[in-house]
């Protein structure tokens, strides 16, 4: 059962992400770890039933601007696509969840840690959105400065940023300077400073923007095992096109809150509210046309050249009633589409605009 | 790129303390300076005062040795050799290895100081907010106070490279150039009136002026840099603070005659004042008089230490929204 609520009344979603029954991401109840907010205590595993990320309730005020709204949210293990509008409040939510700011209402925790606190962040691996770095220095060097902020040592620590650099595909080209890497060469670096420390938790801001199409294959595919591998992978992105493939599991956000969270699908069939256009191209168009305006679900029908736009609320009532007038009527149809499933569909009508 | 390469070994060691990330931040932000050849540029040029304090004292031995025996002509001026000597003597009095010559060297060296501290600023810790870098920091196990002691760490030891150091070399060399101390158990103990070389009180005084120096500054040099970020502004804020207040304090207390401790304006001073206190001055011969009392000046370091630490708190409370 996905958890979803519109816009106009996002209250009600955080009820529904608190109501549900527990079905992978989201769950129906929230058990608060025991908080352990020693910076120097080491982090452990995740408490069994504890989850990786927690948002319980969580608000925060840029002065009288809301930035988060009374966002409850978890996530286990998996990949997990953060979709929503600027503005919406999907970077507030990562740098909550990476410990930079603090909530004004709530609890952020990270495997039961308070997100800000030492132990938390040695549980979280996080890539921002900017590549700014220092521009004159290697991204060997780089890596292994950034390593010993973990707490590792000098020579630990270049033992992992070898490993790490191997792993983006970077071990040939980390002595060059940074100033002269690619926009997809500084993705790779950022995401190999977020895997140094092999976190369970993993919060990517637009990790495949600017990464050429086998660049992003291959990092797809590693998040992808990444997550077969128990992390817990937050990917905040615009290339919906992109998260479609990585994932199928995505929060929307809307206005500071959480709109929806769920599998595409999931978040598609519950919205039955919202007509879904189909595109019907046949060899008689009048009279097909003429045969769904009589179906109560068909809200609307417009021409588009040779083809039908239509406009349905059941979809599924809709794709059983062509196949009966295809036999009923002997009409031959030469196309047949959906044309607003994919995410950014999903995402315009949640937000209560185009998807496109 | 696959995740089958993943192969470094799982962390058995214990985490060092989140402190310890100071020194990382720190060694970041010198390599990021160091690396330009403007600062070496410049730090060689702070070195000739060092260089003019160091052999000052050569000269004026060779002077006393070598010009008593014959009449000095340069051009048509001839003089006596006993008047040359007393002239140069007059001219590097201060280069003697007391607690004068560490002052005036405290004071030159400060503002070479001061220059480079404006220029590099923007490398040491604007450019963190800049370029945003503070994010990738702030996202690793460590709290927004290692970081603002990380930066003062870097900028602290700039500091003690271009005094502290120079200062201890040249204690060295006043100390050294009296071999008694071989002979003498008592050398250092005897001679601790806080007067001449080879005192002990001197040397904790040199090494309390030079941390003064580099607390005080790279506190405020950290506060400002985080807010201004760029080289210009900088500069034009610490102008401001170092030189504006100063001529304001000037005129206020030796053209308008005011209260001494409208000096309390003139940041330099505090500085050069509670320093002077470690080097052993008494207050009444800190010239320029009137002078504000030591524990005046030192609130006011003080209170501005304080200010710029609460600003600094603010400024990294949520430092990755600060475009």
């Amino acid at each position: 059962m996905p958890d979803f609520a519109q816009n106009a009344d996002a209250g009600r979603a955080d009820r529904a992400l608190t109501e549900a029954p527990a079905d992978g991401i989201t769950s129906a109840s929230i058990t608060l770890p025991v908080p352990r907010t020693r910076e120097d205590r080491a982090p452990v595993a995740d408490a069994p039933g504890s989850p990786t990320l927690l948002f319980d309730r969580v608000s925060k005020w840029y002065g009288p601007v809301i930035g988060l709204n009374q966002v409850t949210l978890e996530l286990r293990p998996g990949i997990t696509g953060l979709v929503g509008h600027n503005g919406a409040g999907k970077s507030t939510l990562l740098r909550l969840a990476a410990g930079q700011i603090r909530p004004d209402l709530g609890r952020v925790a990270i495997a039961g840690f308070d997100a800000w606190t030492a132990a938390a962040k040695r549980c979280l691996g996080y890539c921002p959105e900017h590549d700014t770095f220092y521009e004159d220095w290697s991204g060997r060097r780089f890596l292994v400065a950034m390593a010993q902020l973990f707490g590792f040592t000098r020579g630990e620590s270049r033992r992992r940023t070898e490993a790490t650099l191997e792993l983006v595909g970077m071990r040939d080209r980390a002595d060059r300077p940074l100033a002269s890497y690619s926009k997809g060469m500084r993705q790779r670096i950022k995401l190999a400073q977020a895997l140094l420390h092999d976190p369970p938790l993993l919060l990517l801001d637009e990790p495949l923007s600017g990464i050429d199409p086998i660049g992003r294959r291959e990092s797809i595919a590693l998040f992808q095992e990444l997550a077969r591998r128990g992390k817990c992978l937050l990917i905040s992105s615009h290339e919906l096109e992109e998260l479609e493939k990585l994932t199928d599991h995505i929060a929307i956000m809307a206005a500071g809150r959480i709109a929806a969270v769920g599998t595409l699908s999931q978040i598609r069939s519950v919205l039955d509210g919202h007509p879904l256009t189909i595109r019907i191209a046949s060899d008689q168009n009048h009279q097909l046309a003429c045969s769904l305006l009589a179906l109560d679900d068909v809200v609307g029908i417009d021409r588009d050249g040779d083809a039908l736009l239509v406009r349905s609320r059941n979809p599924r009532h809709l794709f059983a009633k062509v196949s009966d007038l295809v036999i009923e009527e002997n009409l031959e149809i030469r196309h047949l589409e959906t044309l607003d499933e994919s995410t950014h569909d999903v995402l315009g009508y949640l937000l209560g605009g185009r998807g496109r | 790129m696959s995740a089958s390469l993943l192969h470094y070994r799982a962390w058995q060691g214990s985490w060092r303390r989140p402190f310890w990330a100071v020194v990382p931040i720190a060694r970041v932000a010198l390599g990021m300076l160091l690396r330009r050849k403007l600062f070496w540029a410049l730090y060689g040029f702070a070195l000739l005062l060092f260089l003019m304090f160091f052999f000052g004292s050569f000269l004026l031995d060779w002077a006393e040795t070598h010009l008593a025996a014959t009449p000095i002509q340069i051009g048509r001026l001839k003089t006596e050799p006993e008047r040359a000597v007393r002239f140069l003597r007059q001219g590097v009095r201060v280069l003697n290895g007391s607690q004068e010559t560490f002052a005036y060297f405290f004071s030159y060296q400060g503002a070479m100081v001061l220059v480079i501290l404006a220029l590099a600023g923007s490398v040491l810790v604007g450019n963190d907010f800049t370029f945003r870098s503070v994010g990738f920091y702030l996202a690793k196990p460590i709290q927004p106070r290692h970081w603002i002691i990380g930066k003062c760490l870097a900028v602290g030891v700039i500091v003690h490279l271009l005094t502290t150091v120079p200062a201890l070399v040249l204690f060295a060399q006043h100390g050294m150039s009296d071999w008694n101390y071989v002979i003498d158990v008592d050398y250092f103990t005897a001679s601790a009136a806080g007067n001449g070389p080879a005192s002990w009180l001197l040397l904790l005084g040199i090494i309390g002026y030079g941390t003064l120096l580099a607390t005080v500054l790279s506190i405020v040099l950290v506060a400002a840099a985080s807010w201004l970020r760029r080289t210009m502004p900088l500069i034009l804020v610490w102008v401001s603070l170092f030189l504006f207040l100063r001529i304001v304090a000037a005129i206020l207390v030796d053209g308008l005659k005011y209260d001494g401790r409208w000096r309390l304006l003139d940041l330099w001073n505090n500085l050069g004042l509670i320093g002077q206190a470690c080097l052993g001055f008494d207050h009444g011969s800190i010239r320029p008089a009137p002078q504000p009392a030591f524990w005046e000046a030192g609130l006011a370091l003080g209170g501005l230490c304080i200010a710029c630490l609460i600003s600094l708190k603010m400024r990294t409370r949520d430092v990755p929204i600060v475009r």
